[in-house]
């Protein structure tokens, strides 16, 4: 049988790359890599994509980069495709005045800044952790591990210098506060939205009640993530036991239906990971999330720590018909798909137009001004404008 | 400051931003529109700009657009602008007796509530009485009352609000569907509202009306015989609203216990009574007994501050621990509103208001005086009961006149209804306070509200024509 190329389709080759990985020949690209797990690479059709290049499983991979001159190619054995490298952001040599390399502090991700201000997870001191978890967080959440708000704010400085107005998104493990981390990143998030006219996002856990989402709104996360991870109920609780245990799977769900009635539409989002649980399930998940305005992100499970969580066969094949049902679901249930973009960990619902039959193949001219420096002004300007709106604060009624 | 995000559809929010400032315009060009237009026949220029001015006000504290508190500041700077009263008599108004009188019972309500004898006394009594589910509601209904004879009911509200929401967790009632959760609220609300006509202290709307009643005629009503007037009212209503309110949501509970183990706790972690819950009682109760005794002759805000003085002297408070409790803006809008009343008054548009709008009605004072008792009570559950009484009584003392009824009896008519809103949250905070709770639903509210509306204005009317008379009191001057 012939086998099946996706070097003609970005938005296959993406999934097929971030499934199966990139072995890496090249001492050049090796030295440009520079020991990371993933390489940023700009397919075709300005697709960003980061690949897998450093675990065991990326060895079997088909696809490979090689130099064609001065420009690199990525092929699968059958044919080839002219690709760009990312280039690493200057900004990421610099240190902020305590002497903090901008490049711990911050990750530019596709349109995203990643910043996780604490390294803490309690979930594993109740060793609870997920089970996937790659542990990127420090386990014990030192208290020299958090990062100041000056440095914080000085590194987006430096990244919003260099690449025009990144998404900023803050990230927090777990902690018992209530509020779901969202009093510790509150300064944080403060002082970007004083410093700079760029949009934020925030990964946190539900919080407690409902109000946190208010507050989290209106202390100014243009988009919120509640990561359910796994919609299978059994799953979840098995793979996500702090998840399930100390927060619940209903609480994530009812967390993401309430913030996707405040936060405006396409921002609110909870990520499903292809692979840990089956494609029928992840589709449910889809189903329900898109039924409550929620935009599902479906990174694919790249098992560097757990290999016997993913679901075997694991092929793009199989992971396709989820993609494609996931760009259907969000076109049908009217989900502005303008926020959820240009992101290299994950194939975002904007990539899959090219795979849905009839949805278009050209990228319209509104996806494309959100993508430019203007786009992403006006952008903003909408978001504050909506915020300003939006947020009230309650006094006391004097009244008799 | 909690946040509160408005979910309504993004165009709706802007249209209603745009509607302020077309408001103020719309309301500016009927201001200019009412001071030039041709001044009918019988109205002075004075009263004609008066009347202008009053209508801004009026719809300014209607529609909430502004602070209640800026409203009357706003009447006190249009007032000599337009050369309605000139700038030393409109400024003087503002030192009226009664401004002055209200500053002394928040001041003094702040003292006790502050030395804590006021919550001593509260989950004393109500641990005392309350020894089965219908003595823990009625306790709770008339404690409420009582200390809003005291205070004002605000504050009362606002002081048993955490004991009472405690007391419904305690028994695990659930919010919206547990009847007792229901009547313990309602308890809390129509105590305090009913005990807030009963004296001078519940609110700071009869002495704003005795203020009005003295700038525009010199004579007042003294503490004493207001009390002997209203008490049967509030006796009545006690009766009505207790019975009222348990036959819309019967008892549905049977054991209170876990509500004493609530109030048993916070009892004890008060302690012993402290000296200086003493000395605060003593002051109060010395304050009362002048009011009662010495008002005529002293005045009740020469009898308020001096008890304030002496609450210092004797270092029972520091300023810093009743200043939260001072509610300035309630001070400024009853200056602001005694002022405008005056105004009225004394340009002669309220007599021509009367004659000209009220004039029809009747030539009756029964009828007069239970249209404008009825109206009262009608406008109070839906906008600020000073509002209410200071869009009125002006009105109503220049219509007392004509009619020959006794302008301190027309007072009555309504300050006293003026403080029966027992039916939406917006019409007082008690009722705010008890919704806010969620055992208690708007429609709940406004339900049993309605028939206690009807039911006091009847009680009042009954009251007014049959009991009056058998202590000297009646329409006629
Ligand atoms: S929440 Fe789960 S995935 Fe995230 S750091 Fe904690 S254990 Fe790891």
């Amino acid at each position: 049988m012939k086998k099946k190329s996706y070097l003609d389709n970005p938005a296959t080759l993406k999934i097929d790359l971030m499934l199966r990985g990139l072995r890496i020949a090249d001492p050049l690209v090796k030295a440009w890599a520079c020991g990371a797990t993933g390489i940023d690479i700009m397919l075709p059709g300005r697709t960003i994509a980061n690949i897998p290049c450093s675990e065991g499983f990326t060895a079997a991979s088909p696809y490979a980069i090689r130099k064609r001159g001065e420009r690199y190619a990525i092929t699968d054995g059958t044919g080839e495709v002219e690709v760009s490298l990312v280039p690493r952001p200057k900004f990421y040599d610099g240190k902020t005045s305590t002497g903090v390399s901008f490049s711990k502090i911050a990750q530019v991700h596709g349109s995203l800044l990643v910043i996780t201000p604490s390294p803490a997870c309690e979930f594993f001191n109740a060793k609870v952790e997920c089970r996937y978890c790659a542990g990127n967080f420090d386990r014990t959440g030192k208290e020299d591990a958090v990062y100041t708000v000056e440095d914080v704010v000085e590194t987006v400085g430096a990244a919003i210098a260099e690449l025009g107005s990144p998404v900023v998104y803050l990230s927090i493990g777990f902690s018992r506060d209530p509020s779901g981390g969202m009093e510790f990143l509150r300064p944080y998030l403060q002082a970007i939205k004083r410093h700079y006219n760029c949009l934020t996002a925030v990964e946190a856990l539900p919080p407690k009640d409902n109000h946190w989402i208010d507050e989290t709104y209106a202390m100014g996360a243009d988009s919120a993530l509640y990561n359910v991870e796994i919609y299978d109920e059994e799953l979840f609780k098995i793979i996500c036991p702090g998840r399930a245990t100390l927060i619940g799977r209903k609480r994530y769900l009812d967390a993401l239906e309430y913030a996707a009635k405040i936060f405006p539409s396409g921002t609110v989002s909870s990520h499903l990971i292809v692979g840990l649980e089956p494609p029928g399930s992840t589709c449910q998940g889809i189903d329900f999330l898109t039924g409550i305005g929620v935009v599902p992100v479906l990174p694919i499970y790249r098992p560097t720590t757990n290999k016997a969580l993913r679901i075997d066969p694991l092929t793009t094949e199989i992971i396709i018909p989820v993609y494609k049902h996931l760009y259907k679901a969000v076109k049908t249930k009217g989900i502005n798909l303008n926020w959820v973009r240009d992101l290299s960990m994950v194939t975002t619902p904007v990539e899959l137009k090219g795979l849905v039959e009839g949805a278009g193949k050209n990228v319209s001219l509104v996806d494309t001004f959100y993508g430019t420096r203007l786009g992403k002004k006006a952008a903003w300007g909408m978001s504050t404008l909506r915020r300003k709106l939006r947020v009230k604060g309650t006094h006391g009624q004097s009244g008799h | 400051m909690t946040v509160e995000i408005d979910t309504r559809p993004l165009w709706l929010i802007i249209a209603l931003r745009a509607l302020r400032p077309i408001f103020f315009a719309a309301l500016l060009v009927l201001f200019i529109a009412l001071l030039y237009m041709p001044a009918p026949a019988g109205l002075s220029p004075e009263g004609q700009k008066a009347i202008a001015i009053f209508a801004v006000c009026f719809i300014l504290w209607i529609s909430n657009a502004l602070p209640l508190a800026i409203t009357s500041l706003f009447a006190i700077v249009l007032v000599p602008l337009f050369g309605v009263l000139s700038k030393r008599e409109t400024y003087a108004l503002f030192g009226n007796e009664a401004v002055f009188f209200i500053l002394g019972a928040f001041i003094l309500a702040g003292a006790v509530m502050h030395s804590g004898l006021s919550t001593r006394v509260a989950l004393t009594i109500m641990d005392r009485f309350g020894a089965s589910p219908k003595r823990l509601i009625l306790s709770i209904f008339l404690l409420a009352a009582a200390l809003s004879f005291l205070m004002s009911e605000h504050a009362v509200a606002a002081m048993l609000f955490p004991i009472v929401f405690e007391i419904s967790k305690g028994l695990n009632l659930k919010p919206g569907a547990s009847n007792y959760g229901k009547l313990l609220f309602f308890s809390l609300a129509w105590g305090c509202v009913i005990g807030g006509v009963a004296t001078f202290l519940g609110g700071a709307r009869v002495p704003l009306a005795i203020g009005i009643l003295k700038e525009t005629t010199g004579k007042t009503i003294e503490f004493s015989d207001y009390i002997i007037a209203v008490f049967p009212i509030v006796i009545a209503l006690l009766f009505a609203g207790y019975f009222i309110m348990t036959y819309f949501f019967p008892i549905d509970v049977t054991d209170i216990d876990k509500a004493h183990n609530v109030l048993g706790k916070r009892i004890k972690t008060l302690g012993k009574i402290t000296y200086m819950e003493y000395a605060v009682g003593v002051v109060m109760l010395v304050t009362i007994l002048a009011w009662v005794f010495l008002g005529k002759r002293f005045g009740l805000a020469g009898i308020a501050l001096s008890s304030v003085v002496a609450l210092f002297v004797l270092r029972l408070v520091r300023w810093k621990d009743i200043e939260e409790y001072v509610n300035w803006g309630i001070i400024l809008m009853y200056g602001g509103a005694i002022i405008l009343g005056a105004a009225l008054d004394k340009s002669g548009a309220a007599s021509w208001l009367v004659n000209s709008i009220m004039g029809g009605w009747s030539d009756s004072p029964v009828v007069v005086f239970a249209l404008l008792s009825l109206l009262t009570i009608a406008l109070t559950e839906a906008m600020s009961n000073a509002a209410v009484i200071v869009i009125l009584l002006p009105v109503s003392i220049g219509l007392a006149d004509k009619l020959s009824i006794d302008p301190a009896a027309m007072t009555y008519a309504i300050a006293v209804p003026a403080g029966l809103a027992f039916m939406f949250p917006m019409s007082t905070p008690a009722n705010a306070i008890a919704v806010s709770s969620n055992y208690i639903s708007v429609r709940d509210m406004a339900k049993g509200g309605f028939i206690m509306c009807v039911l006091s204005w009847l009680v009042f009317n009954l009251a007014a024509a049959f009991y009056w008379p058998l202590i000297g009191m009646g329409y006629l001057k």
